[in-house]
């Protein structure tokens, strides 16, 4: 950065206030600071600024300071940056060498943020709000983290400025910290003594999956409420997002009531091949297991079976003609693409000399070759498709490759 | 860094299924490179596109026209598909049994969805070099399915097109193939005109 023109820019700001300040004594004052002690040019620059205001008493330089102060929002990693914003989650460190651990927001957003106990900072207090100095951001775990380190000021502010937090979908949750308002739908049987409850909450845009860790004060969310849950850390594993809701505020909505959407991604392509195992299959009828069973109604795990139970599927492959995926349709769905209902697919195999192959050949051949947009979550290998549609033919998209293609319509 | 294999346990190496490609007849018409990759037995046959993509396996939707029922121990079926840009050779012997089943069931005119493997061959009596398609499946399937394969196969086309000069493939393409790709671009224009219609 060549300082003469932030001389120039400070000097700007003076005169707008009345006072003429020497342009080269800002130089000045500027080289010294990034010369000689290595201040980065736009420290240095606030620094002069706030040093200037209190020499020659001008009021409302503060707007110029302001301008280097960052929102929230928009930080990204391996930056040095100054925040003021409210801390609205704590957390207990997991670390002697960390003192504190939390979420601070401002109007544009949060980011969590850590302390180290060499920082020499005052203890941050919930609720409060702080202006942070020269900290750094960096990325953990894929979401940025702010480090309150020993170069970093940390001022508390006594104003208490009003805070709305910004909601967002949960399709639209990125890892870091999220607001979201949502449904929970689904309780999962907790794998560890130290979880509180795990499950599934969502809104109309998807689903994600949630948990709370055992933590004196915690509740557990009930089945089917609505709640607004502001400041929850949003973790990524394996590409999946998970939100935490320790560190945030849960607020029910007894009200309210909310649609939940399947989510997912939408998988466009065509049909290119319809697995074995498609069509009408009998389930092992034990409670739990529900796999299924050999044409001799075998299970692999409880034998035979004679009191089974029917169920449709396809296993298929949806392809773009640049990459297939595995998609696995369940009942409904496969009653839809395959204009079938379980129960005339029943009576089919039970009517037919060819049994249940004669449903494997129904569904084949309502499914082959077909442009479908199915709706699903990718699992290890394959998509479990929640929803499928034919895909329509549009006008418009012909029109554009006509206009691509050059020809004349 | 040296190019090690990562550690994977006992997981086994994903198989990758090929994806079918879209190609107008009158583009694999024109095919004549054929290529194997690695040495194995095994290992896939690719024909290279002149567009400059290799493929393994193709889809095509159109109108079947003809089918004829050959051989007398091993029967064998050959059928026409169409498209607005010309007509596709759809195979299947007796390795492709469901595929020759299928074909055996539908009654032309009808549209059909082909999945197959791409195929050069030389006559035996000097009479040129055909490409067909080996299928491994056969579907009766409505108008709107061909529509869509149409819409599918132009952006397909147009897309290699505009990748032409970019990738490997589109390199060797050049080498092996003395048609310019651009006038695919007509092929693409002209069967969308007729869809308009």
């Amino acid at each position: 950065m060549d300082l003469s023109i932030v001389a120039e820019r400070i000097s700007q700001k003076i005169l707008q206030k009345g006072k003429n300040v020497e342009q080269k004594e800002i130089e000045a004052k500027l080289r010294l600071l990034v010369e000689e002690f290595g201040v980065p040019p736009a420290e240095a620059e606030r620094t002069v600024i706030s040093e200037l205001g209190r020499e020659y008493q001008v009021q409302g330089l503060a707007g110029a300071i302001e301008s280097d102060r960052h929102a929230i929002a928009e930080l990204v990693p391996e930056e040095w940056v100054t925040i003021e914003g409210k801390v609205v989650g704590l957390s207990a460190p997991n670390s002697p060498s960390i003192a504190q651990t939390g979420i601070i927001a401002d109007a544009s957003g949060a980011i969590r943020f850590v302390v180290w106990a060499k920082a020499g900072a005052p203890q941050l207090e919930a609720g409060c709000w702080y202006r942070v100095e020269s900290a750094v951001v960096d990325e953990f775990r894929n979401s940025p983290n702010l480090k309150i380190h020993s170069g970093t000021t940390v001022t508390p502010i006594e104003t208490d400025r009003p805070l709305m937090p910004s909601e967002t979908t949960v399709a639209e949750l990125k890892p870091g910290v999220g607001s979201v308002r949502v449904k929970m739908v689904q309780e999962w049987e907790a794998r560890s003594d130290r979880i509180l409850q795990t499950g599934l909450v969502g809104d109309p845009t998807g689903t994600i999956k949630f948990t709370i860790w055992k933590e004196e004060g915690k509740e557990p969310l009930v089945p089917e409420a609505v709640y607004d849950i502001y400041y929850a850390t949003v973790d990524e594993y394996n590409g999946r997002l998970s939100l935490v809701l320790n560190s945030g505020t849960v607020v029910p909505d007894e009200e309210a009531e909310l649609e939940v959407g399947a989510g997912g991604q939408v998988f466009a392509g065509a049909i290119v091949h319809v697995g074995q195992g498609s069509g009408l299959v009998k389930r092992c009828p034990v409670e739990g297991c529900n796999r299924v069973l050999s044409r001799q109604n075998y299970c692999p795990i409880h034998e035979i079976q004679p009191d089974f139970r029917y169920d449709l599927r396809i296993k298929a492959v949806l392809d773009d003609g640049v990459t297939t995926k595995n998609i696995l349709m369940q009942r409904e769905t496969t009653e839809a693409v395959a204009g079938l209902t379980l129960d005339e697919a029943v009576d089919l195999a039970e009517n037919s000399p060819l049994g249940m192959d004669e449903v494997f050949l129904r569904v084949q051949s309502a499914a082959m070759g077909r442009y479908l947009d199915c709706r699903g979550r990718e699992m290890d290998t394959s998509v479990l498709v929640t929803s499928a549609e034919r895909h329509r033919f549009d006008p418009a998209a012909l029109a554009a490759l006509i206009d691509r293609a050059g020809g004349e319509a | 860094m040296s190019a090690q294999v990562p550690f994977s346990g006992r997981r086994e190496v994903r198989f990758e299924r090929e994806p079918a490609r879209r190609v107008f007849a009158a583009e694999l018409r024109e095919a004549r490179h054929q290529f194997k990759e690695g040495t194995e037995e095994k290992s896939p046959t690719y024909v290279l596109l002149p567009t400059g993509q290799r493929c393994n396996r193709v889809f095509v939707v159109g109108s079947m026209t003809e089918k004829q029922r050959q051989g007398e121990q091993n029967i064998f079926y050959r059928a026409r598909v169409v498209d607005p840009t010309g007509t596709t050779f759809v195979t299947a012997g007796n390795y492709q049994p469901e595929a020759m089943q299928q074909i055996a069931r539908v009654e032309p005119p009808a549209f059909v969805a082909v999945v197959g493997k791409p195929n050069v061959f030389e006559a035996p009596d000097g009479g040129g070099v055909y490409v067909s398609l080996r299928a491994e499946s056969v579907t009766v399937v409505d108008r709107e399915t061909r529509d869509l394969w149409i819409l599918d196969a132009a952006k397909a086309t147009l897309d290699r097109i505009d990748a032409y000069g970019t990738t490997e493939d589109s390199k060797r393409a050049g080498e092996e193939y003395r048609i310019d790709p651009a006038l695919f671009r007509k092929t693409v224009a002209d069967a969308l005109a007729q869809m308009h219609l």
